[in-house]
């Protein structure tokens, strides 16, 4: 089949695909495409590393840079205990090294901020994107086990989101394996389920990624992966992978893109309701909203594991949310939380890495939310998108055109 | 209610070259500057870091103003047009952390301009009075 033409473009962009090795396949989340083609990329040396996650339990799983095809083999398989977000793993990479890295869009836009910031070298990243519905923390994942799922949560091997159930596979009686599913819908209704950020996420396909992977828009039963390819970096890397004939690639059907596009937009409805369930101010006045922000992060212990992990934060310990600020002071919100907030205004991803640190449960991917949306709708702009876009907190010129009109006026 | 004889204390960042100038001219001429205003001088309206305005707030500023030479006057090429882009965040910042906007300016002042800054503390003053004191001078750390 002759999908590649003479410049690398591809045509059709949407593809159903999986990896030809059966072995990875039947590891794989769907088909184990993402696993051959790295792998693959890796044989032929047309990557030098690659950066992917593997499980070490249902609830745990650590990012390895590698360059060794086997470890990239063992990582096979989507994890949805696991809420790493990986941009600040690529840090540890010399720029001239040409790595892969499957990303969830969280993590692809946290990579294109900091590609933005000079901290990493997007020409040398193969963003391998993955379609997210969602992450659920590790320790909540354990409660669900044990509570609604009335397992021991340490005999659960496998955790998989099919038809929107969660389904568990642990070890039964007799060591034989069964499993138990519940509806994720149901699950939430009652306060559980996928992290508040991931709820309220929008960004359901990595459309800023080099590829966009997923199962939805494959037909039930098949293990197989949804590709559509999103650039000519994404064409190059599944064509090497063609090459080799470590993936077996098929055109995906009208009916394969139209579902696809369906689910994306009853996933982001649905987020869009959460978003306005979640926000605890919507109807506050300014006074209650002073009192909430200043309530919540006055709780704050500076222990800057918030600045640290944030994807989007490119200072080090020089920083000047940490310079400035001074805990022998009386304010009542630190200067390291108002400066945060500020300087992320323009560039929060939502991708709630914060909340998920914080020791002392400060709910800042609300705080930060509710800042950096109006900040982004008054600039109409969306972070994490266009790496050619500068971050409009650094510009000079106003982004936004009725001004940078009169300020071209008045400059004359 | 506001105390009638209450006066709020407003935190002015004025431009060497061109607010600070200019409020200098009006003191020499004898105008009448609400006793409400502390300036600080800076080099360029460029050098106000947001964290100066935000630290005027939290020390309990009722209100801040940042004022500078007016677009394409200053005196360091373009750095007004960065503090204009980092008032836009501000503005939006002290909203929805919930002051009122009014609190925090923005203005353009020229060295020949001291009437007008004279006329903006006024008017600032009268504005924040209305408002009363800042809220944050009721929400210190306990
Ligand atoms: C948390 C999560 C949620 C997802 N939700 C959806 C969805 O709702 N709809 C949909 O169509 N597709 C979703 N996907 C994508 C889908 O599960 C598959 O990853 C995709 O179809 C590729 O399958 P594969 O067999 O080719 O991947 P594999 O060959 O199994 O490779 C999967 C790759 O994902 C990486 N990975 C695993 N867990 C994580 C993680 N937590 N964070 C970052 N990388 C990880 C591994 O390193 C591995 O390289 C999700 C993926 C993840 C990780
Ligand atoms: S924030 Fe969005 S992209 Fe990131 S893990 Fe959650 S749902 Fe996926
Ligand atoms: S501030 Fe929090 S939610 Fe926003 S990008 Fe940083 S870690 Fe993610
Ligand atoms: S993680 Fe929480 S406690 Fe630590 S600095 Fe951030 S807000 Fe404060
Ligand atoms: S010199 Fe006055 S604003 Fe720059």
């Amino acid at each position: 089949m002759e999908v590649i033409d003479s410049y690398g473009m591809m045509e059709p962009r949407y593809y159903l695909a999986w990896a030809t090795d059966e072995a990875i396949r039947a590891r794989g989340a769907n088909g184990g495409f993402v696993t051959a083609l790295l792998v693959s990329a890796l044989e032929t040396q047309f990557i030098d590393l690659a950066l992917v996650v593997k499980k070490k339990s249902v609830y745990e799983g650590v990012p390895v840079l590698t360059n060794d095809p086997e470890q990239v083999k063992e990582s096979a398989g989507s994890l949805h205990g696991v809420p790493w977000n990986l941009a600040k793993l690529l840090l540890e990479c010399a720029p001239d090294k040409r790595v892969g890295v499957p990303t969830k869009p969280c993590d692809a836009r946290g990579i294109i901020e900091l590609a933005k910031r000079r901290q990493i070298a997007l020409d040398n990243v193969f963003l391998i994107g993955l379609n997210c519905g969602g992450t659920v923390h590790p320790l909540r994942m354990r409660e669900l086990a044990a509570e609604l799922y009335g397992l021991d949560p340490d005999t659960v091997q496998k955790e998989e989101i099919t038809a929107g159930k969660l389904i568990l596979r642990y070890e039964g009686e007799g060591g034989a394996t069964q499993e138990k599913g519940l509806k994720i819908d149901e699950l939430e209704q009652e306060g559980r389920g996928r992290r508040d950020a991931c709820k309220s996420c929008t960004t359901k396909l990595p459309v800023m990624a080099d590829l966009a992977c997923g199962n939805w828009g494959v037909p039930k039963g098949e293990q197989k992966t949804f590709v559509e390819v999103l650039t000519d970096k994404g064409a190059a890397i599944l064509e090497n992978a063609l090459n080799k004939g470590a993936i077996t690639v098929e055109d995906a059907t009208e009916q394969s893109i139209a579902v696809r596009a369906k689910i994306e937009r009853a996933m982001q409805a649905l987020a869009a309701r959460w978003k306005d369930e979640l926000d605890v101010l919507t109807d506050n006045s300014p006074s209650e909203r002073l009192a909430f922000y200043t309530e919540q992060l006055q709780r704050c212990i500076h222990c800057g594991a918030c600045k640290a992990v944030c994807p989007v934060c490119a200072c080090d310990e020089d920083a000047k949310c940490l310079d400035l600020h001074d805990e022998q002071d009386a304010y009542a919100i630190s200067l390291y939380n108002l400066l945060r907030i500020l300087h992320l205004m323009d560039s929060c991803i939502h991708c709630g890495q914060c909340e998920e640190v914080c020791p002392v449960d400060i709910p800042l991917t609300l705080i930060q939310r509710r800042f950096s949306e109006r900040m982004q709708a008054h600039l109409d702009y969306e972070p994490g998108m266009d790496v050619t876009e500068t971050p409009p907190y650094q510009e000079t010129k106003l982004r936004w055109s009725a001004d940078a009109k009169t300020s071209e006026s008045e400059g004359a | 209610m506001v105390d009638a004889d209450w006066e709020p204390k407003i935190l002015a960042f004025c431009c060497n070259w061109c607010s600070y100038a200019g409020a200098d001219a009006a003191g020499l001429e004898r105008r009448q500057i609400p006793a409400t205003v502390r300036v600080i001088r800076v080099m360029c309206s460029g050098r106000i870091d947001p964290a100066f305005v935000l630290m005027g707030f939290l020390e309990g500023a009722d209100a801040v103003l940042v004022t500078g030479c007016h677009i394409g006057d200053c005196h360091y090429v373009d750095a007004n047009y960065k503090t204009r882009n980092r008032y836009e965040f501000l503005k939006v910042l002290v909203k929805e952390l919930g002051l009122d906007p009014e609190r925090l300016q923005l203005r353009w002042i020229s060295a020949s301009e001291g009437p007008i800054f004279a006329d903006m503390v006024r008017e600032v003053t009268e504005k924040v009075k209305k408002l009363g004191p800042s809220p944050f001078r009721s929400v210190w750390k306990s």
